[in-house]
């Protein structure tokens, strides 16, 4: 047995031991324990000697209690991991087992150490996860990295930075032939600037840049670097290598149908427009802007139709676009009226179709406008042009029938008399069929030249037309007819001005005045003295000639649709041919005139002529 | 075949008349054939004749291009007239209209009379075919 100052003063000297230090003796009886062990244990302010150790540390664990009982049977130094749970803290001790020898090398007890390791393992750990996740985050992000020892002059790359340059993994890189991966130009002067700048004053570098692999691939990088210094002293470099070569490429491809998305709805001869759900604007194209007379797209952007077009057209967008979000049906080719703020108007062929999001949700509407307003235009033409021609063509046909009815009645009495002189046999009555043969060769004669004069009047457009005096011309006709007029007792009341000129073709004047004038007076009523009231007035760019009489009056009603018809005539009188008034008409109608009746039987008529002073 | 009472010519063309009358005579022994030159004067006549007979002629040859009342006019009027016989209506024209065709198939669907439509010029058969009694 040791003596008792020594004991007390080994026991002194254990007990301010730095580390978790316990003696224990053959029996695993706590001989020495350092004040360390106790704090760690939570056992200071105990007296643990004498005690047991594996009653006092019950949660020594199995592999614990066999490395002790080794060690006291001269097995030495024995480690085992004992995990604790502290005050809800997890702790980690490496406890190693010495076995304790007396000065005769006799096994008297062991030695055990304990120590705090649960930083350590966490820190290993730590360090582990690290491991993990950069080799993760290299391989999804496809981020590879590097790093140059200047001490030692080496650079070394890791495997996903080999695999983006296509290497082999026993490939050697340097500097130099890493900076010669850069594509010529651009993306190997950068990268030299860089690296040398970063070697000269520590800038980092972050840079997008192309590298040609070593099979000759082009790639997007973005490669980032930074100096490593140890105490102001330039030690090396250490960076990332990230292959964003889909990316970049995609992204181009996005950008390029963007593009061409764009360029092409500028393009389209079209309004194009894209609108919210509260029919805000969120996107237009060129003609649209121009359609308002805008120039930036943020100038309508966010705003709706109200701002621009008059409220009724406003209102009937809104609707549109409610019926279209609503219905989800798209509306296609709608004829509009939009009137915009100004007033100006234009026709369009609009469509709307509903906007959808993933989710199948309705976000908005894309419409397109058709500005058709010249198609309106040339089709409103277009229509004033058939009508034009169907009422030409409705009078050319008309001709047509009186001529071939014209021509056909008189070849058949030609045929009816040639028949019956032939079969004839009495000199008399042959006599009679020749007198009506010479007579029906008259009557063919006179519808020829009739027929003449019709088709001279429709043929001679081009005949100009001239400033005519009017009273000029009625004093001249009143001067050819001044024996007929006598012979009547007519007498004519003139109140036209005599500067009054209208724009036309002499001829036809003359024509026209002397057939009215005519008219007038041989269709007078027996009761009274024939008197012709003429007159004139402008309107609307006609200039319009009245000429009214006294006389018989004629039953529109039952006439006037067959009035101006050629070959009609109305009154039992034996000079009427039914030829005046057709070709006066078709002489007014030649220069864009026209002419109105208006009668009463027994009181009088009066004809309106309308001269056109436009050519 | 039965007897023709009355034959009527209404037709502005001396001419035609003529002929008619000239046909007529070797195709019907019909005796009185009244003409006039435009359908207001037809009227007055016949209206005239039905008062005292209650008759229209049996036959009546009709041009339509005439002055004052032209054919088309007068047959408006003249099948309102309240005739105790029905009478058989020749319509005579070289009126190559389609509309003129349309017009007779409109009389002749409203009137009890018969009307028929003829081209000039009318052939000594033709005219037989068409100078009977309706």
């Amino acid at each position: 047995m040791l003596k008792g100052s020594q004991t007390s003063s080994t026991s002194y000297l254990i007990k301010q031991l730095p580390k978790a230090t316990v003696f224990v003796n053959n029996r695993s009886e706590i001989v020495y324990v350092s004040d360390k062990w106790l704090e760690e244990f939570n056992f200071s302010n105990q007296d643990v000697t004498g005690k047991k150790i594996l009653a006092l540390e019950n949660r020594i664990s199995k592999e614990g209690r066999q490395a002790l009982k080794a060690c006291l049977q001269g097995e030495n130094q024995k480690k085992t991991i004992e995990r604790s749970l502290f005050i809800s803290l997890e702790k980690q001790f490496e406890w190693t087992y010495s076995t304790w020898y007396d000065e005769a090398e006799n096994i008297i007890g062991a030695i055990i150490h304990s120590e705090d390791i649960t930083q350590l393992k966490q820190t290993e750990l730590q360090l582990e996860k690290q491991k993990v996740l950069l080799h993760e985050t290299s391989e999804n992000g496809n981020i590879g990295h590097w790093e140059y020892d200047a001490v030692q002059d080496k650079v070394t790359w890791c495997k996903r930075t080999k695999a983006i340059h296509e290497v082999p993994p026993d490939f050697e890189p340097t500097i130099e032939n890493g900076i010669n991966f850069y594509k010529l130009g651009y993306s190997r002067n950068t990268i030299s600037m860089a690296v040398d700048r970063a070697m000269r004053d520590g800038t980092p570098w972050k840079e997008k840049l192309q590298i040609t692999t070593s099979n000759g691939t082009e790639k997007w990088v973005i490669a980032a670097g930074k100096p490593l210094f140890n105490d102001n002293k330039f030690i090396g470099l250490i960076g990332t290598f990230q292959n964003i070569n889909e990316h970049v490429i995609s992204e181009n491809r996005t950008k390029e149908s963007q593009h061409l998305l764009r360029t092409l709805i500028d393009n389209l001869p079209l309004n194009v427009f894209m609108k919210d759900v509260q029919s805000k604007k969120v996107l237009v194209n060129k003609h649209e802007l121009q359609f308002y007379g805008l120039e930036h797209e943020h100038e309508i952007i966010g705003k709706d139709d109200f701002a621009f077009m008059d409220h009724n057209s406003a209102l009937r967008s809104h609707e549109e676009d409610r019926y279209v979000m609503t219905t989800l049906k798209p509306m296609l080719d709608q004829e509009n009226e939009i009137t915009q703020k100004n007033g100006k108007s234009i026709t369009f062929l609009t469509s709307k179709i509903p906007l959808m999001n993933d989710a199948d949700e309705v976000i908005g509407i894309i419409g397109f406008s058709l500005d058709i307003s010249n198609i309106k235009q040339k089709e409103e033409e277009l229509k004033n042009l058939i009508n034009v021609t169907s009422l030409q063509n409705k009078k050319l046909i008309n001709f047509a029938h009186i001529v071939s009815h014209n021509l056909r009645s008189h070849t058949a009495n030609f045929s009816m008399l040639l028949d019956f002189l032939v079969e004839e046999n009495d000199e008399t009555e042959k006599e009679t069929i020749i007198g009506m043969l010479t007579h029906a060769s008259d009557n063919l004669l006179e519808t020829l030249e009739n027929l003449n004069e019709v088709v001279a009047i429709s043929s001679n457009v081009n005949l100009e037309k001239e400033p005519v005096n009017i009273n000029e011309k009625i004093r001249s006709i009143e001067q050819n007819l001044s024996v007929f007029l006598k012979n009547y007792d007519a007498k004519i009341i003139n109140s036209i001005s005599n500067a009054a000129s209208i724009n036309a073709i002499p001829a036809y004047i003359e024509s026209i005045f002397m057939n009215f004038i005519t008219n007038a007076v041989k269709y007078s009523s027996p009761e009274r003295k024939p008197v012709i009231k003429l007159s004139s007035t402008n309107k609307n760019g006609y200039t319009i000639v009245s000429i009214e009489d006294n006389g018989l009056g004629i039953d529109l009603k039952k006439y006037g649709s067959k009035l101006f018809g050629m070959y009609k005539t109305f009154h039992p009188n034996k000079d009427a041919k039914g030829m005046g008034l057709y070709i006066a008409k078709n002489q007014i109608e030649a220069m864009g005139g026209k002419v109105m009746v208006c009668s009463e039987v027994g009181k009088g008529t009066i004809f309106n002529i309308y001269f056109n002073e436009k050519n | 075949m039965k007897r023709i009472n009355l034959i009527c010519i209404i037709d502005d063309d001396p001419i035609t008349v003529f002929g008619i009358k000239k046909m007529l005579k070797s195709v019907s022994d019909c005796d009185a054939i009244d003409t006039y030159t435009n359908g207001k004067l037809a009227l007055e006549g016949i209206k005239s004749k039905l008062e005292t007979t209650q008759r229209v002629p049996e036959v009546i040859f009709l041009d339509i291009n005439m002055p004052i009342i032209d054919g088309w006019q007068f047959l408006e009027e003249f099948i309102t007239l309240p005739a105790s016989n029905k009478a058989r209506i020749n319509i005579i024209t070289s009126s190559i209209d389609p509309a003129d065709r349309a017009k007779w198939e409109y009389f002749r669907l409203n009137t009890t009379h018969t009307i028929t439509f003829n081209y000039k010029p009318l052939q000594k058969q033709d005219l037989f075919e068409i100078t009977k009694v309706a």
